[in-house]
């Protein structure tokens, strides 16, 4: 990822980034869209493992800065997500909107157990219910809203040269 | 390219690794070592973004309060509309009860139900019916005047036609005894169709325009002394040549009116007068009732009333009735006695004669 694709990454993270801190609050669903999380995927895909996850850990902290009690949580993470994403990139080579919408669902699900697990917050059939309904809806937001912005930032995105 | 590929394999596990052990070293430390990092990543990067997080939700909330104050606002003038309709509710039902403590006797307290369909306009259920003691024929009075008469009784309701029904007559005449006519509905074309017309007035009689138009009871259906209306102006182009047509304002609009009282027969057959005639005394009275604080109040006021009135007709009853009062206004108010040579006289004045009563409707049976 060179030039004019670095470039096109970085706009559409800094979107993403914004969109997470003005469209999330706007909207205070119950279960909410995670576009820190989609942005960290679009650049999880593009980079090396390694990269991803020092850019999973940055972005962790920083959503952690924010939540003293788990200060920490996120950064592991992020770091692990954003390390799977980028390892499995090529199976998400293809443009296919079903498995990006699966991609999106499974990273976040995966971000939310593993951030449940840290976290160390809820035990027993509480931590049921937040990993298999409050997480799985809100990975289901997330993936809906990843889609939504795949298609409007496709120019932007655009993955031809990949 | 596989040692290559490998070595940057086994390069992204360890960035891997560290990166989880930073994590993991974030997460065990204690609160005060924590807080320092946390804090300058609040103050630096996260800065800007919580700033952006904080505009939202404050924007928000100002959304949701504009809904909250225009549902408050919406809440208020709901409050204003029905609080200016339980007023004049209450109004009309003051004045009914004003009427109801003037009748004293023979009447059926009702509640109208307008009819809300086509063919309904002329036409109203009232929630009395013969268990009650309506009867067909019976007229239906509001604290301002007459609002039609009952058509058909069934035991617990009956339905009354309005004066606006085009089959609708009065025998009436004017407050001095001046002038005698038929008031029925206006049903020209042009103009407004919810005035009264009275009709068939001796050439030689004039109207002033104010003038109040009386039942004069010579129907046999409604009894004298009930308010129709007040002269508007002369009907310029009337259908008789040899009699004046008189355009009236009704002195009811019956889609103002919830609560009326139906005169029973007998009622009928006592008379009116002086039911409509004291305004003053019957506004005195609804005060009292008004000011009355509580149901006892507000029955001993009631009583008073009973008692003072009681005395007052049996004062009438001895004593000859007064002349008349020398202003216009109290004449105009009181509908003279009832005359035969009146009567007469109209008969031999006007040019149509009808040989039934002349407030009877056109379908009577």
């Amino acid at each position: 990822m060179r030039g004019m694709g670095a470039l096109r990454t970085a706009l559409a993270f800094v979107i993403l980034v914004m969109l997470h801190y003005t469209l999330r609050p706007l909207l205070a669903w119950r279960a909410q869209p995670d576009f820190l999380l989609i942005a960290l995927l679009l650049v999880a895909i593009r980079v090396r493992p390694g990269v991803a996850a020092v850019v999973g850990l940055i972005m962790g902290f920083v959503a952690d800065s924010l939540a003293l009690h788990a200060f920490g949580s996120a950064a592991m993470a992020m770091s692990l997500v954003a390390f799977s994403a980028s390892w499995l990139k090529a199976v998400f080579f293809a443009d296919n909107l079903a498995l990006n919408a699966v991609f999106f669902f499974v990273g976040k699900w995966a971000f939310n157990v593993i951030y449940l697990l840290m976290e160390r917050r809820y035990a027993g059939g509480e931590l049921l219910m937040q990993v298999l309904v409050w997480s799985s809806l809100s990975a289901a937001v997330t993936a809906f809203m990843g889609l939504l912005t795949l298609l409007i930032l496709r120019p932007i995105l655009r993955t031809s040269s990949q | 390219m596989a040692a290559p590929a490998r070595s940057g394999s086994r390069r992204d596990s360890l960035v891997l690794a560290a990166c989880v052990a930073l994590a993991l070293v974030a997460r065990v430390v204690p609160e005060p070592m924590k807080e320092p990092a946390a804090t300058s990543l609040r103050r630096t990067v996260v800065a800007p973004l919580v700033a952006l997080q904080r505009d939202a939700e404050l924007s928000r909330k100002a959304f949701l309060e504009r809904e909250e104050i225009a549902r408050v606002r919406d809440s208020v003038a709901l409050d204003g509309m029905m609080d200016a309709a339980i007023r004049r509710e209450n109004e009309q039902l003051r004045r009914t009860v004003g009427l109801g403590a003037r009748l004293r006797w023979g009447f059926v307290p009702a509640e109208i139900l307008h009819g809300q369909s086509i063919g309904e306009e002329y036409t109203v259920t009232l929630s009395a019916g013969s268990r009650a003691g309506a009867r067909p024929y019976s007229p239906v009075v509001a604290a301002d005047g007459i609002v039609g008469m009952v058509k058909t009784v069934d035991p617990g309701m009956s339905i009354a036609i309005l004066w606006s029904h085009p089959d609708f007559r009065v025998s009436a005449m004017a407050a001095d005894g001046s002038a005698f006519g038929i008031v029925a509905a206006r049903l020209a074309s042009p103009g407004p169709r919810n005035l009264l017309e009275l009709r068939g007035v001796p050439m030689r009689s004039t109207l002033k325009p104010g003038t109040m138009i009386w039942s004069s009871g010579m129907g046999g259906v409604f009894p004298r002394g009930i308010p129709l209306g007040t002269v508007i102006a002369e009907d310029k182009q009337p259908m008789e040549v040899w009699a004046r047509t008189y355009i009236l304002k009704p002195a009811v609009n019956p889609a103002d009116v919830d609560a009326v009282m139906i005169l029973r027969p007998e009622r009928q057959q006592g008379g009116l007068q002086g039911i409509w005639a004291s305004p003053a005394s019957v506004d005195s009275a609804v005060r009292r009732i008004v000011a009355a604080g509580d149901s006892a109040a507000r029955q001993a006021a009631a009583d008073s009333a009973r008692r003072a009135a009681a005395a007052d007709s049996t004062s009438r009853a001895a004593t000859p009735a007064p002349p008349p009062a020398p202003d216009s206004g109290t004449a105009r108010r009181t509908p003279p006695a009832p005359a035969a040579a009146r009567r007469d006289t109209i008969r031999r004045d006007t040019t149509t004669r009808r040989a039934a009563p002349r407030d009877t409707t056109r379908s009577t049976p």
